[in-house]
């Protein structure tokens, strides 16, 4: 009994200032042909992306391969985007319609989920939501 | 959960290792990936402590590949550019809730065509 006692206020301590939100995040990783990536870009935070993070990247794709499709240049650029998950599906589908309609804009892009993220602020930057904006 | 049916391998690695882990993966089923350049950071302490330099210049491979096949091509890249290797490699994956643009959903797309 007096262990219990002892345990409760350290579980409480723990859980101190510990929130979950409805909102959900995930981090959409887009690779794409260095020339198209502002204009992916902008597509992606048209979707309420408040921020990316863009690196240089090369393709990976076999010496032999390129040379029978008599490619040189392989540069890329990744997109690393935090978004909201029920934005998700929007941001996926545009992006597919993109990928087959633009040409030279061929390119993949993939969801991750992401568990937490510190700090109220950042949070509602990243989500969006301007409930969280500090006054 | 959601149902995963691919995974994104991260693979960091010493510069110049990246057609290793490439090679490696294709072998066991991976088709493609991308290349990032990065720098790495290590624990100077422990660098000293134990005679060793960790090459700061480093390559991330990013590659996507299908769920089921996940295990075969950490593995395979964890044999030969793994932390053992010269490559002193650092591999992981993370599940993917959705994909677009993969020439294996092409493929599933025509076939339901």
């Amino acid at each position: 009994m007096d262990e219990e006692k002892q345990k409760k206020p350290r579980q409480r301590q723990k859980n101190k200032g510990v929130s979950t939100s409805p909102i959900k995040l995930e981090l959409l990783i887009t690779v794409v042909e260095k020339k198209k990536a502002d204009f992916y870009a902008d597509l992606i935070q048209s979707y309420n992306c408040n921020m990316q993070i863009k690196v240089l990247a090369r393709g990976a794709a076999g010496l032999e391969m390129l040379d029978y499709l008599g490619l040189t240049a392989t540069e890329k650029i990744v997109l690393f985007s935090p978004i909201r998950k029920d934005k998700r599906n929007e941001i996926m589908d545009a992006l597919e319609e993109k990928f087959k309609s633009i040409k030279r804009g061929k390119g993949i892009a993939v969801c991750v989920p992401l568990s937490s993220v510190i700090g109220k602020q950042v949070f509602g930057f990243l989500a969006d939501d301007e409930r969280l904006i500090k006054e | 959960m959601e149902d995963v049916k691919y995974e994104t391998i991260f693979c960091i690695i010493n510069a110049g290792f990246a057609e290793t882990v490439m090679d490696a993966a294709r072998e066991a089923g991976a088709k493609g990936g991308t290349v990032m350049s990065g720098h790495g950071t290590a624990n100077k302490e422990a660098e000293q402590i134990h005679k060793i330099t960790v090459q700061s210049e480093k390559e991330i491979v990013m590659i996507v590949v299908e769920a089921k096949i996940k295990d075969e091509v950490l593995k395979a890249i964890n044999k030969t550019a793994g932390l053992n290797s010269p490559g002193k490699g650092v591999i992981f994956s993370l599940p993917v809730s959705r994909a677009v643009g993969l020439a294996g959903n092409q493929a599933e797309e025509k076939t339901q065509e």
